[in-house]
């Protein structure tokens, strides 16, 4: 593990050249796998995170079906190299958690409704993390589940914001995450406001906060532009083939 | 002529009437799937570009038998949902214990669904003339919102690929598609079939279509388009 | 935070009574149920305290070992945070692993002690790179009436009030030391019921609701931790009112302690 650099952000410039309010380059492609219903791929920073959807298909075990609607479980799994020290394989409690809030964050746009008793199974491999490993993945898995054909309200977008040094940051790298004051995830429906995920670790002032929100509801606006080109891109690809 | 593409969540328009793939919320239509917007002059609807066969009464689906139990087959119906058909919704009169002389396990079958019940318990029955255990031939599996392309404005793909190759198909709206003839006639269908879910959205699909079937009747490369 | 079906009837009777400015037991929609806190009753626990908010009972066990830190932070203590949802508790909790209710519980209680700096980590050395304070704190719910995150935190933060650490029985001091606490982080949760906000949701006003968010403030107001839990939304210009009326309730549990 390296060491915290001296200053994390030199004259309002951050260690990999942005601004506080901006956001790393970010590359989504939809529709990348084989056999998933949906999928999606993402390059952010350093992040390379993929999404796939299987169903609606049958709930199991059969005592998890909802006679209303279709129940949706979420895997967040980080690959063992994704990171400097090995992960050990499998759920450990943070992706326990994530998963479910991230679960929570997609659910206000789904209608369950119209698939009762059948479940919407959706997997989020974090193949490579530099911070944001799960606002990247809630932004994939929601494209991904438009490619799936999954009837949704809207797509959620997720980025992430915080402190370093003493100044709200949107979108951290790894050292800002890591050596930073404070980390907030944060999921939209952007069209509408609405806040789907908020999480806060680390310690800010009221002040901050609201700056903080207001940052991260500009990086889900950019963020959902790329989404939906890329949807728009997968069908164009489909049509100049 | 460029179709138009939405995501979820796309504004389609005030006043106009909501049709399939389409929600409304405080009087404006909203699309609730990712596909292609169809305008009539008064309702608007979104085609999906993808996604799983939602039974509906009176569709017409190939199924395969999964189970069966002391009173009816189950149904794998390439859905979410399994198809139930119940002795009582079978044509003649069998005892039970002749059940799996009627339909083995592993068969498929063309059956029309008779009715959804909530929560989506879907009952088969055998009431249509085209119903039948398939018995020859061989059944593909395509994405079930691919099925419209495959049939063509009024029956036109379909009815060019009947022609051109001379082969028996029918479609089941869960987007498996029985296949009938000879082995080679199958293998140029399956092809062809297989070749419109792929370029589903393709300009002149049926110009290509066409051209596909006569190169490889001509006996041109396996892999030519 | 559980998964038991409300009838309806139960339903729409909570949403009417909050519709017409009303709550079950007559609350406020910013008022808490009678909290109480009872410290140091786990005399083999370094630290301990029972927290009741209704009739949600929770009880938190604070344990102090030695052992090495982790590589990444060689001269910091370590601090441990977990939470049973015990099946005496409530009848949907189960035997066995936390389940991700737990995970969350127990991550979200951690996360706001951890964010506020209460405990300094660096003063938890005995040896860097070998030698550390390991403090586990163990949350045992034992009656389950909702708002469990709240009762959770303030029997944690008053448990660690009434630590002390064991220098004696570990042979690294002459002398007991009571463990130095720099601030009080305080979570408060409410939860959003028909598009009203009310905070200290009990029981069936939780399983009534599909969202809570649980604030973390810290004595100068402060945040040390935010988590929106269920499967709703919440309105962008809702959330710092929300804030504030956190960090206002507050202020008044942090006196309980």
């Amino acid at each position: 593990m390296q060491n915290r650099p001296e200053k994390l952000i030199n004259d309002g410039i951050r260690l990999d050249g942005r601004g506080p309010d901006e956001i790393r380059p970010i590359k989504i492609e939809a529709g990348v796998l084989n056999r998933a219903d949906g999928s999606c791929y993402i390059e952010w920073g350093g992040n390379k995170v993929l999404a796939a959807v299987y169903g609606p298909r049958e709930a199991h075990p059969r005592h998890l079906q909802d006679s209303r609607k279709a129940i949706i479980k979420y895997r967040y799994n980080m690959a063992s190299f994704s990171v400097e020290d090995r992960k050990r394989p499998g759920p450990d409690r943070r992706s326990v958690e994530i998963s479910k809030v991230s679960r929570d964050a997609l659910a206000p746009v789904l209608m369950l409704e119209y698939f009762p008793r059948s479940s919407i199974d959706i997997f989020v491999e974090i193949l490579q993390a530099d911070a944001g490993t799960r606002t990247t993945g809630i932004t994939a898995a929601s494209v991904a589940l438009a490619d799936a054909g999954i009837p949704m309200k809207n797509l959620v977008s997720a980025i992430s914001v915080g402190k370093a040094d003493g100044e709200v940051i949107l979108d951290l790298i790894r050292e800002e995450d890591n050596y930073g004051e404070a980390d907030m995830p944060v999921a939209m429906i952007t069209e509408t406001g609405d806040i789907t995920l908020l999480q806060m670790d680390g310690r800010i002032t009221g002040e901050e906060f609201i700056k903080a929100l207001n940052f991260a509801k500009k990086g889900c606006e950019s963020v959902y532009k790329l989404q939906r080109r890329s949807l728009i891109e997968k069908y164009e690809k489909s049509c100049s083939d | 002529m460029r179709e138009e593409v939405v995501i979820p969540g796309c504004f389609l328009g005030e006043s106009v009437t909501a049709g399939e793939g389409t929600f409304v919320e405080e009087n404006r239509v909203y699309s609730m799937v990712y596909g292609l917007v169809k305008r009539d002059k008064k309702e608007v609807e979104v085609i999906p570009l993808s996604g799983k066969y939602l039974p509906k009464a009176g569709d017409l689906v190939i199924g395969k038998v999964i189970e069966s139990t002391f009173s009816m087959w189950i149904m794998d119906i390439n859905s979410p949902y399994e198809g139930l058909l119940r002795l009582s919704n079978y044509p003649k009169r069998i005892e039970k214990e002749d059940m799996q002389k009627e339909m083995r396990v592993g068969e498929m079958v063309i059956t029309r669904i008779k009715e959804v019940e909530f929560p989506m318990r879907i009952n088969l029955a055998m009431d249509d003339r085209k119903c039948a255990v398939i018995r020859e031939g061989v059944v593909i599996e395509i994405t079930h919102t691919k099925i419209p392309r495959v049939i063509g404005k009024g029956g036109s793909m379909i009815n060019l690929i009947k022609k051109k190759i001379g082969c028996n198909i029918f479609i089941g709206q869960n987007g498996r598609i029985w296949l009938s003839g000879s082995d080679e006639k199958i293998e140029l269908a399956a092809e062809t079939i297989l070749k419109i879910e792929r370029e589903a959205h393709a300009n002149r699909l049926a110009d290509r279509i066409d051209r596909f079937i006569r190169e490889r009747k001509k006996g041109k490369g396996k892999n030519a388009k | 935070m559980s998964e038991d079906i409300l009838s309806e009837v139960r339903r729409d009777y909570i949403y009417r009574l909050i519709k017409n400015g009303d709550r079950i037991g007559g609350r406020k929609a910013d008022e808490y149920r009678d909290v109480s806190v009872e410290k140091g009753i786990i005399v083999r626990a370094e630290g301990s305290a029972r927290v009741k908010i209704g009739n949600t009972d929770v009880l938190a066990g604070i344990k102090a070992q030695i052992g090495e830190p982790f590589l990444d932070t060689p001269d910091k203590g370590v601090i441990i945070t977990n939470a049973e949802l015990v099946p005496l508790a409530s009848p949907s909790f189960e035997a066995g692993p936390p389940d991700e209710n737990g995970v969350e519980l127990a991550r979200v209680v951690d996360k706001g002690i951890r964010g506020s700096h209460a405990i300094e980590l660096e003063k938890l050395c005995l040896d860097a790179g070998s030698k550390v304070w390991i403090i586990f704190i163990d949350i045992h719910i034992l009656d389950h009436d909702g708002n469990l995150i709240d009762a959770s935190a303030l029997a944690s933060m008053a448990a660690l009030t009434n630590t002390t650490l064991p220098y004696i029985r570990y042979e690294v001091g002459e002398e007991d030391e009571a463990l130095l606490i720099k601030d009080t982080p305080i979570a408060t949760t409410c939860a959003d019921i028909g598009g009203e906000i009310v905070f200290d949701p009990c029981l069936d006003e939780e399983n009534a609701s599909n969202i809570e968010l649980t604030v973390t403030t810290n004595a100068n107001g402060d945040i040390s931790g935010i988590q929106k839990r269920g499967t709703g939304k919440i309105p962008f210009e809702d959330i710092s009112q929300i804030v504030d009326s956190s960090r206002r309730l507050a202020g008044e549990l942090r006196k309980k302690l």
